[in-house]
């Protein structure tokens, strides 16, 4: 857009291209920009390309169309040949796809017509001599009219353009030959005016359409294409747009461009929604598209800057006289307002909405808001939106402001409401852009801590109200009471849904701020109640829930999980979903996979231990059975390992005694956990173990069970069940270990003492025998030997294990890193970010000229120019020399 | 007639459900898509379609040649949105079908069904034409993270939108993936979804899209064979003919947008497949433009600016 403000006044975008010639080096000599045009060669019959530079006026290229198969389009912005004239390779490189089509289109006819004239003799010539002049406009004529309109080749039609432009009175003398045949009801006449005025639009001439689509034209226009000879019934769009349609004119504007402007681009946009939507064709959709654009440009910029209007416009939005009803309309004309304002340049667009705050508008929208109107509210979000994909910022600043605060309540109200059938997607979506960290400016960081004060109680509330067994809500009533949200019972599915995944959302952006409530205030259990819910996707949304957790790798959460046993409710709808290849047999399954691949040593022993003996009837998966053999493995590299560096002693016993109070816990959990899942387990015994009915090709087991995913060299083990030893000696570092510590302490010292009693109680255990021994190995190998790290950062199949011996801010920053990758995954789930639909939107065309296969842009933060190169042909055109890159890389220059 | 045989009627007359209706239908398809599994299980007889691309009224001359979809079972390879003119209306009608009669229509994620490719290429605009917001929009991409990602005919035939990837040697390894969530730019889920078989290659390379690989026939012959199955069906690419065999009969590509973007000049074909997997192919050109209907969209009548 910016490039066209600067062109000269009088020349269109779409013609605007760059010449290169080839030199002898191989290179691409920029020989300047200019306009380019189909046009006859003077002194002759022949038509030529021109490229004219208005600025310099000087003409670039001229060069004579040829019949034979010289030219290619390459990209969707480009033209080159062979020219035997220069005797060499020339390239136009195009502003605009749009224009290139509509160059190439040309050019292809123009060929066409001189491989068809060379057989076919003068046919084209004779025509050619017909369209000297416009016959004189009356019935008799029509017949004339129509046959040079609708039989003219591409050469005929360009001239027929000059002479439609260069007759001022045509088209005011057509549209009264149309009355006439309308009062006569001449059918004939009206139908070939029909197909004339189609043809005339189809010539797709911007100069015609500015003469047509005036307002003293542009009715008849629109009469004379309600009579299609091919439908049976005539068509009353005038009808329709006289009586039917209603301008609504909140607040009354004077501007008469405007106002002509505004009724312009509604019949410009019904005549291609409605009146030709299967007649046009992209070319000409591609102008009429740009009309509309440019006008909406035209309108919202002529409108902010009249400042008596917009003062107006808030005045009346914000004076308590002002009816409920004329708010409401003015509220959708400020919803019409922001989203033409798409069609502004960035930088004005920004300013506008700047504007808009100033003026107050989010206090509006917070009033908005709080309607019970639901169209009401919805529009109020949906102008959020459009700020928010402008810049997060300044919502955000409002929000954190005392003001604003409410704002931020109600949409978190809005998001656990009932709206009906209403959809309400948006407020997930604008609580995302809100706590979205990527985009978070230094001053607005407060936003985050308002949330999680306030209304992250909220919302596990919701969940704790609408899940069995959820007990009382206890959250809002410590933290946010005083808003006095009522929380109903039957919270719907599809909201809980959404909390969950903006749970989600908070785990990604701000681990370290959700890490206290999930531990603290055990929020974690709470999200996990959704697994007896009964809708599928909500116990898979829980699983996912966990899963994301896990990805942060941060071993509080882990330990917090593991002693909470919190795993056990996942454990039991998978054992529950039994053979079925579902969603949440995946998602369950996809959860061991990670474990396994991220090797989090910890949960595999967990898991293994408490849940394997009802795991063991899906054994013949491939991921559990992997998922043991990396268990097996963690038992064989911790009870063998002989050698790592020495390191600290001191701080090695510190360690063993952490791991010793760890250990208590540890194996408090499972202990309870062996008992009650046993007791659970019982229905499912009955079940048949294999799975052969239910996605798993029987012919592929053997294939599976000989070869399983895991290739590590010691892949050889026999695969015996070999209990392990009840601790994880790594699982500590003096970060982890002060947790452990702290949590501890909340603990009396007599549930302590329990523990130690369940200890012993678990040594009993006839199986444990093998355990005690493997424990002994390895806190033998430990505490003689801390070989751990040695050997694990030798290992490079567990990357993403930290090295214990790092300081814990090292290792924050190593997660923080991973957030970001993760993150920019689960971000690109989520609604159009800033970037992109204002950059379709500014960029119309593209999209409809593309050639037709595609392909993935593989970052998020592109723009235009990755926009337009990613079509890459599905043949990719064998590598040339450099030229071609030299050409693509400069297009983009114009 | 419940209200959900209505707006089959509606849709198939290329006229969008309200918002409330796309809502209520996208929570019913939830419901059941959930249960699918990654390999969803097919039997035979099944007619299998490529690539639609909204083009709405081609879908309808599908229809009108392989037989309406109760009575003819359906297995569609995804990319129904995205190109066309009408992907709300030809998505909508795929689901409204699938919740009518779950068992007589299986559809599997293309990757045109991700909210990043769909932003570029045309559903999320028509969405925001024709309803005014991206609230359409955000609930139909939520239901392409459920669609299930390939499926397997009588076990003999693995259908999948785009081909193979290097992650995935057994079907057995697909059931691993949390297909819920957006069309990741690698890793199996992905390349499921955007491969494509290419003579020229051995083994494997690198594919011009971007995303997926490119992989020749030796990597065809031993995935067929550990799987034990005959051949692959896909769709994904543009094939002039409608449908194209490749490695000696190891893989068929199925394309079934006739006159792709409208100007393409190619023909469609499904493939059909009888009880005993006997293939017949029906090829059919784009419904010619009377049988289009005139534009039932009617811009609001009332209007700001």
């Amino acid at each position: 857009m910016g490039q066209q403000e600067k062109s000269p006044a009088n020349s269109n975008p779409m013609q605007r291209v760059k010449v290169y010639y080839l030199n002898d080096d191989g290179k691409w000599d920029d020989q300047g920009t200019g306009d380019v045009s189909v046009d006859y060669l003077e002194k002759s019959e022949d038509l030529g390309l021109f490229v004219f530079d208005a600025e310099d006026n000087e003409t670039l290229l001229m060069h004579r169309i040829r019949a034979e198969d010289i030219y290619r389009k390459q990209e969707d912005s480009i033209i080159a040949w062979k020219d035997p004239d220069y005797a060499t390779e020339l390239a136009l490189s195009f502003q605009e796809p749009a224009g290139c089509s509509y160059i190439w289109d040309h050019l292809s006819s123009v060929q066409r017509n001189l491989q068809f004239s060379a057989i076919n003799g003068n046919t084209f010539q004779s025509m050619n001599s017909d369209l000297r002049e416009l016959p004189t406009i009356e019935l008799a004529s029509l017949p004339l009219l129509h046959k040079m309109v609708i039989e003219s080749g591409i050469a005929d039609q360009m001239r027929l353009t000059e002479l439609l432009l260069h007759d001022q009175d045509f088209f005011r003398k057509l549209m009264e030959l149309f009355r006439v045949c309308e009062d006569l009801e001449n059918l004939e006449g009206l139908h070939m005016i029909y197909r004339i005025i189609k043809g005339i639009i189809l010539l797709n001439s911007p100069q015609i359409f500015e003469k047509i689509f005036g307002d003293e034209l542009i009715m008849d226009i629109i009469g004379s294409l309600e009579y299609d000879p091919e439908v049976s019934q005539v068509q009353h769009h005038r009808n329709f747009l006289k009586e039917h349609v209603v301008f609504k004119e909140e607040i009354p504007i004077k501007d008469s461009i405007v106002l002509s402007k505004i009724h312009q681009t509604y019949r410009v946009g019904y005549l291609q929604d409605v009146i030709l939507t299967r007649v046009l064709d992209e070319a000409t959709i591609g102008n009429l598209k740009s009309i509309i654009h440019s006008n909406n440009a035209v309108v919202v910029s002529l409108l902010k800057d009249d400042s008596t209007f917009i003062q107006e416009l808030f005045a009346r939005l914000k004076s308590p006289t002002t009816s409920s009803d004329s708010k409401k309309n003015l509220v959708y004309f400020l919803h019409d307002f922001c989203n033409l304002s798409k069609s502004l340049p960035m930088v004005q667009q920004l300013r506008l909405f700047r504007d808009l705050v100033n003026e107050g508008i989010f206090d509006i929208l917070k009033d908005a808001l709080h309607s019970r109107d639901n169209r009401l509210v919805l529009t109020g979000t949906d102008i959020l939106i459009l700020f928010l994909n402008q810049d997060p910022n300044l919502l955000r600043s409002y929000v954190v402001r005392p003001e604003g605060i409410p704002l931020l309540g109600l949409l978190v109200e809005g998001m656990i409401t009932d709206f009906g059938d209403d959809m309400h997607c948006q407020f997930l979506e604008i609580l995302r852009s809100l706590l979205d960290s990527h985009t978070l400016s230094g001053q607005s960081g407060s936003i985050i801590e308002i949330f999680y004060e306030k209304h992250l109680g909220q919302l596990i509330d919701v969940i704790i109200t609408s899940c069995p067994s959820g007990g009382t809500p206890s959250y809002a009533s410590k933290s946010s009471g005083s808003l006095g949200v009522k929380l109903p019972k039957n919270t719907k599915p599809e909201i809980l849904s959404n909390i969950c995944e903006l749970l989600c959302f908070c785990v990604m952006h701000h681990p370290y701020r959700i890490k206290c409530n999930l531990l603290l205030t055990n929020f974690l259990d709470k999200v996990l109640l959704l697994l007896h819910r009964r809708e599928k996707y909500l116990v898979v949304a829980a699983v996912r829930f966990i899963r994301t957790v896990l990805s942060r790798h941060d071993e509080h959460l882990i330990f917090h999980i593991i002693r909470n046993n919190l795993l056990k409710p996942i454990i039991d709808a998978f054992l529950k979903n039994g053979n079925r290849y579902n969603l949440l047999n995946s998602t369950v399954l996809d959860l061991f996979e990670y474990i396994r691949k991220e090797n989090m040593k910890l949960l595999i022993i967990y898991i293994v231990n408490s849940f394997w003996k009802d795991l063991v009837k899906f054994e013949h998966l491939e991921s559990l059975q992997a998922f043991k053999v990396k268990f097996e493995q963690s038992q064989d590299s911790s009870g063998s390992k002989s050698t790592g560096n020495i390191s600290d002693p001191r701080r090695r016993i510190d360690e063993r005694a952490l791991e010793k109070e760890e250990e208590a816990y540890f194996n408090e959990d499972s202990d309870e956990e062996d008992t009650a899942s046993a007791s659970l387990s019982c229905p499912e015994k009955t079940q048949p173990q294999p799975v052969r009915s239910n996605g798993v090709s029987p012919s592929s087991q053997p294939i599976s069970k000989s070869r399983g995913l895991v290739d590590y060299e010691d892949d050889e083990d026999d695969g015996d069940y070999r209990p392990p030893p009840r601790k994880q000696p790594e699982a500590t570092d003096e970060d982890g270990g002060a947790m452990e510590t702290f949590m501890l302490k909340r603990k009396p010292a007599r549930e302590r003492e329990t523990e130690m009693m369940k200890k012993q109680r678990l040594n009993k255990n006839p199986k444990s025998k093998d355990s005690v021994f493997a424990a002994l190995c390895s806190t033998l190998s430990q505490a003689v030997l801390p070989v751990e790290k040695g050997s694990k950062s030798a290992r490079p199949s567990s990357p993403k294990e930290g090295n214990p011996n790092k300081s814990s801010g090292d290792k924050e920053g190593q997660s923080g890193d991973k957030e970001g990758r993760l993150a920019e995954a689960a971000s690109s789930g989520s609604p159009p970010d800033n970037s992109r639909p204002e950059e379709k939107t500014r960029n119309e065309e593209p999209s409809s000229h593309r050639s037709c296969s595609d392909s993935l842009q593989m970052t998020s933060s592109d723009s235009t120019r990755q926009m337009m190169a990613e079509e890459i042909p599905l043949v990719p055109s064998p590598p040339k020399s450099s030229p071609e890159m030299a050409l693509n890389g400069s297009s983009l220059e114009i | 007639m419940s209200d959900l045989d209505r707006q089959i009627e509606q849709l198939k007359r290329c006229e969008p459900l309200k918002e409330s209706e796309v809502k209520a239908l996208c929570l019913k398809a939830m419901e059941i898509l959930v249960e699918e599994s990654n390999v969803q299980r097919v039997d035979a007889p099944v007619t299998i379609c490529g690539d639609i691309h909204g083009q709405f009224y081609d879908m309808k001359e599908l229809f009108r040649v392989g037989g309406d979809c109760p009575k003819t079972k359906y297995l569609f390879l995804g990319d129904f949105v995205d190109r066309g003119y009408s992907s709300v209306e030809t998505f909508l009608l795929l689901l409204a079908l699938k919740v009518r009669y779950p068992d007589r229509i299986t559809l599997i994620r293309g990757n045109h069904e991700s909210r990043q490719i769909t932003q570029v290429y045309g559903f999320y605009d028509e969405c925001l034409r024709k309803y005014g917001s991206a609230n359409v929009w955000r609930y139909c991409t939520d239901i392409f993270d459920y669609l299930s990602l390939s499926a397997l005919i009588e076990n003999k035939v693995f259908s999948v939108h785009g081909g193979l990837s290097p992650a995935i040697l057994t079907l057995d390894q697909i059931r691993t993936i949390d297909r819920k969530q957006e069309v990741p730019h690698d890793g199996a889920m992905c390349e499921l979804l955007w491969s494509d078989p290419e003579e020229t290659v051995d083994g494997w390379g690198l594919s011009p899209r971007g995303a997926g690989y490119l992989f020749g026939g030796s990597v065809l012959t031993s995935f067929n064979h550990s799987n034990n199955i005959d051949y692959i069906c896909r769709a994904h690419q543009l094939v002039m003919e409608g449908y194209k065999w490749m490695f000696n009969n190891q893989i068929v590509t199925v394309w079934s947008a006739p006159n792709y973007c409208y100007r393409c000049g190619n023909v469609a074909a499904i493939l059909e497949l009888d009880e005993n997997l006997n293939k017949q192919f029906q090829v059919f050109d784009a419904a010619p433009q009377e049988s289009r209907g005139a534009p039932a969209k009617k811009p609001a009548p009332d209007y700001f600016l």
